[in-house]
């Protein structure tokens, strides 16, 4: 370990470490904090040229041996997620003015940035850790209504069950084979014969579970995603569910399943896709029904890792990222509303193509794209799982997850119907200029998807 | 430039036509620029269609570039005789449709033509093809824009309409999706190349239970589409409320697509398992012969009466592609072009007529002759070619198919088989039926009692003269001069018979080395 790679390995992280201090002293410093959105804004963008100039550069090392390590895949990801975060910040500025927001996201992608580098399951921990507990207090951080405060505490105590579970399984694991290194994990879930390693497989699964929103461990979602504001919700939409399942693809590496944990890995993935999308049918209230929406895609996204090792990560990268970049562009393209609940409510979206015909098209887009609609970036992805399920052999699996996804298309036409299809009720109106630049900065890399699926995949 | 490169032109040409419709001043503009669109699409592909060559075989016109190279996915798209017809019938249809909606669309007009515009691509690109990636792509991507179609521009029952209609469909994709995966990592395993292009998955050899459930698959989603009984209640809300447009598009070239995906994949991909459900297949279409023809007796609403008779109509296609004889398929291919011509052709004038009286309730009309009867004369071409009166596309298609069916069933016969010959007997009747239903329909509408409103109707104007005139040549064209759309598509229904007739079931080799290598499993599947 030299002190050169910590520098450079970590460059990222350096990046976001400096702009936390910055906006530290800042919030000291003035009583009107007004710049920091822009500095959290640049930050950001630097953390992920770095991480893609590393990327690209083929950079691996481990500054720290055992703990924390680097390479060219890890490096990817790391961008990827930044990234995502990006317009996230630019829809936060138009509700959060305080720096503290951009704290709490800042320091949650330093956590989402050590479990994408963890070698170690404590690292891993730490930086779940690091992840999670800013989001406890965004959920927060809007607070409206007295359900908010029900809701941040529901999502604390499950998530923090989820930690307890994790801390067990790895505690299990290290009993079973004195090691506390990622791979070990992987082994285990070769090997996992004897019933100490199993449980440890299981509880540490089930631990992500709770954390990716699989049914029945799913609960918490759809509160704290109703209960927090728009900027917030679409974070844990998009920046938590891709750091959970890469955490998840971090763990399970390469290797190939063994049976009782594919059944594990199918069956309750499968129950999500199917609650989601019939929960979603019921729902008024828009984030509530993402937060099905995004329950039912936990699931897909675990269906990618019965796929074969090597595929996991294309499909897995692949999908987080146009999932999360169809989320962002409904989330920038939401009509905005003095009351919070009113600009919630679907029927808020009724007749929006006569207000802002552009926000309308957008949200459009995001839905069939989220629906798996060909040919939006949503279909290349949700193709690219199942097809490594079915190559994998697992025909039943992919067939009733394919027939389960079915399920969503209506809510997700639902709102194209109130878009579209409801009479003009009030004048035009004037969008959210930077909410909707941010959904369009969204767009243009979910077209490239669209029409470059190829090239995008090659890349992987 | 190159013909490849025109029929890209041809196909994109729509799309481009969307930022122009975007950034248009106002309605009237809009109009203009999507008419003007559409006749540069038709002249471009009818120049496309005077240059191919129905003595080559395979693809004309090729365009073939990786796409997504990792799966073996290829931009591949090409005129062969299965699509040259159904594009031009296609690029036909697109002025026509647009002409037809320029006083009964009045609201979101620059939205109504970009939609018109994705869906003429969308299904031009589901005809030219020629990997099944980019058919499915094509194929499920049409979808939204009828959704919105219906969903804006419909009737009062619009929404449960169009919802019912993306329901129907969605459903019969998303097995074809699975189908389609396994069709192509199936393949895959015996012989470890990853192709999704068509030419490539004719040669594969599936076992006879594979192809079974695949044809299924396939078969489910395109009998939705035809669609053939008992799959077809989305087809008369979807026709009843869609706007004329709708209707037209629906009729004339959506439903195609379900017997093209038919003619073009179910059947050839799957040769032995069709064969082995050619008699409950052949079934199906003579109960939509017939049924339809029922259906379409007792309706009371205009469209409905057109709609069911749609059902009929394309079960003549079916029975054409199920019989495997050349002169039925060549009439199965004759009849979509004929029906689109023909229903397309009905739907305008029932959105004609609705503009002026504005009903649909057949009860509401009778003695438009004497009133209208520029209109009737125009009615009447289009109610005899529907029921096939020799002279026209009708007739050519009905009589090719029969005489196939006929053809076939007669030697089945020959073989100890009856079953198919009954079947053929009466698919006649339909055609008796067929008569009775569209005569007694414009007997009421044009002739019977003086119901028509007392009050002066226009007659056809310059715009709908021309439009109907435009359907009323190609309609006699096809019927007098059939030799020249049929020796474009010869080589096709050859090329489809010999599909259809081969045994590609997956041979014993493989077997015999399963068995020889893992004796403990026994008989190999």
């Amino acid at each position: 370990m030299s002190w050169q790679t910590v520098l450079t390995a970590m460059l990222p992280e350096h990046l976001l470490l400096a702009g936390i201090v910055l906006l530290i002293c800042i919030e000291i410093a003035s009583s009107r904090p007004r710049g920091s959105a822009t500095v959290s804004l640049l930050v950001l963008t630097a953390a992920v040229v770095a991480a893609a100039w590393l990327h690209y550069d083929g950079y691996a090392a481990a500054p720290f041996a055992g703990q924390y390590s680097v390479d060219p895949a890890s490096l990817l990801a790391k961008a990827v997620v930044l990234a995502l975060a990006a317009p996230v910040v630019l829809l936060a500025r138009d509700e959060f003015e305080h720096s503290r927001f951009y704290l709490l996201v800042l320091s949650s992608l330093y956590g989402v940035c050590m479990i994408l580098s963890a070698d170690s399951l404590l690292t891993l921990f730490l930086g779940l850790e690091l992840m999670s507990l800013p989001v406890y207090v965004l959920v927060l951080l809007a607070f409206r209504r007295p359900e908010c405060a029900e809701a941040a505490l529901k999502y604390l105590v499950l998530s923090g069950t989820a930690t307890a579970t994790f801390l067990m399984g790895v505690s299990l694991l290290y009993g079973a084979s004195g090691s506390l290194a990622v791979p070990t994990f992987a082994t285990a879930l070769t090997s996992g014969a004897d019933a100490l390693t199993s449980a440890a497989v299981v509880l540490v699964i089930v631990a992500f579970f709770v954390k990716a929103a699989i049914v029945p461990f799913h609960t918490w979602a759809p509160d704290a995603y109703e209960a927090a504001s728009v900027p917030v919700t679409a974070y844990m939409a998009t920046v938590i569910k891709a750091a959970v399942l890469l955490a998840v693809l971090r763990l399970f590496g390469t290797v190939p399943l063994s049976r009782p944990i594919i059944e594990l890995l199918a069956i309750l993935p499968l129950v999500s896709i199917v609650w989601g999308n019939l929960a979603a049918m019921r729902q008024m209230s828009f984030r509530r029904m993402i937060a099905y929406s995004s329950i039912a895609h936990a699931g897909y996204l675990f269906y990618a890792f019965l796929g074969d090792g090597p595929g996991r990560f294309e499909a897995v990268v692949f999908y987080v990222l146009a999932y999360g970049l169809m989320n962002l562009i409904a989330f920038a393209s939401l009509p905005p509303s003095d009351d919070d609940a009113t600009r919630d409510h679907l029927d808020h979206l009724r007749g929006l193509f006569h207000r802002q015909p552009y926000a309308a098209i957008m949200i459009g887009i995001a839905m069939l794209s989220l629906a798996g609609i060909p040919p939006l970036p949503g279909f290349i992805a949700k193709f690219l799982v199942f097809k490594n399920v079915m190559a994998a052999g697992y025909t039943t699996y992919a067939v009733l997850g394919l027939v389960a996804s079915y399920l969503g298309i209506y809510f997700y036409l639902r709102v194209i119907q109130y878009l579209f299809m409801s009479p003009e009720e009030r004048a035009p109106e004037a969008g959210r200029g930077l909410a909707l630049g941010a959904g369009l900065i969204c767009l243009v890399p979910a077209l490239l998807i669209a029409v470059l699926p190829g090239w995008v995949i090659a890349y992987l | 430039m190159s013909d490849a490169a025109l029929l890209n032109v041809v196909l994109y040409l729509p799309v481009l036509g969307i930022p122009l419709l975007m950034a248009a001043p106002h309605a009237g503009f809009a109009r203009g620029v999507s008419l003007a669109v559409m006749m540069v699409q038709f002249l471009l592909t009818a120049l496309l269609y005077a240059r191919f060559d129905g003595a080559v075989e395979g693809l004309q016109f090729e365009t073939r570039l990786p796409w997504i190279a990792d799966w073996g996915v290829y931009y591949q798209i090409g005129l062969d005789g299965y699509n040259v017809l159904l594009v031009l019938l296609t690029a036909f249809l697109g002025p026509l449709v647009v002409a037809g909606a320029f006083t009964a669309i009045q609201k979101n007009v620059k939205l109504f033509y970009a939609v018109v515009f994705f869906i003429q691509f969308t299904m031009l690109g589901t005809f030219v093809a020629q990997d099944l990636f980019l058919f499915y792509l094509f194929w499920e991507a049409m979808l939204i824009p009828m959704f919105l179609l219906i969903g804006i521009w419909g009737g009062e029952q619009r929404i449960y309409a169009t919802l019912k209609f993306v329901l129907y469909t969605a459903f019969g994709s998303i097995l074809m999706l699975a189908a389609v995966i396994y069709l192509v990592y199936s393949i895959n395993q015996t012989t470890g190349i990853t192709s999704f292009a068509f030419a490539d998955l004719y040669r594969s050899q599936l076992p006879l239970s594979v192809q079974t459930v695949l044809l299924l698959a396939f078969g489910l989603s395109f009998a939705i589409k035809v669609p053939m009984v008992p799959l077809h209640t989305w087809l008369p809300d979807a026709h009843v409320e869609a706007p004329t447009a709708g209707s037209v598009i629906l009729a004339g070239v959506l439903l195609k697509m379900g017997t093209y995906g038919f003619m073009k994949l179910g059947f050839p991909l799957f040769p032995d398992a069709t064969r082995l459900l050619a008699p409950e297949i052949m079934t199906l279409a003579v109960i939509g012969i017939i049924y339809g023809a029922c259906l379409a007796l007792v309706q009371t609403d205009i469209k409905k009466i057109i709609a069911y008779s749609s059902i009929s109509h394309l079960g003549y296609v079916m029975l054409g592609l199920i019989s495997i004889d050349l002169l039925g398929i060549q009439g199965a291919i004759i009849q979509m072009v004929s029906h689109g011509l023909t229903a397309g052709g009905l739907f305008l004038m029932v959105g004609m007529i609705y503009e002026r009286c504005h009903s649909r309730e057949l009860a509401a009309y009778g003695g438009l002759a004497k009133l209208l009867p520029l209109y009737s004369v125009f009615f009447m071409i289009l109610t005899l070619a529907s029921i096939g009166l020799p002279g026209t596309s009708g007739f050519t298609g009905e009589f090719l198919v029969l005489l196939g069916a006929f053809n076939s069933s007669w030697h089945q016969y020959q073989q100890g088989a009856g079953y198919p010959l009954v079947l053929s007997v009466g698919a006649v009747a339909g055609v008796v039926l067929g008569a009775l239903y569209m005569l007694w329909f414009a007997q009421r509408f044009l002739f019977g009692g003086d119901k028509a409103p007392h009050r002066p109707l226009a007659d056809l104007n310059l715009r709908e003269t021309a439009i109907l005139g435009a359907i009323a040549a190609s309609v006699f064209g096809l019927g007098l001069f059939p030799d020249g759309p049929m020796q474009k598509t010869e080589l096709a229904a050859k090329q489809y018979q010999e599909l259809v007739r081969s045994e590609r079931v997956a041979g014993a080799p493989p077997q015999q080395r399963l068995v020889a290598t893992e004796p403990s499993t026994g008989s190999a599947p």
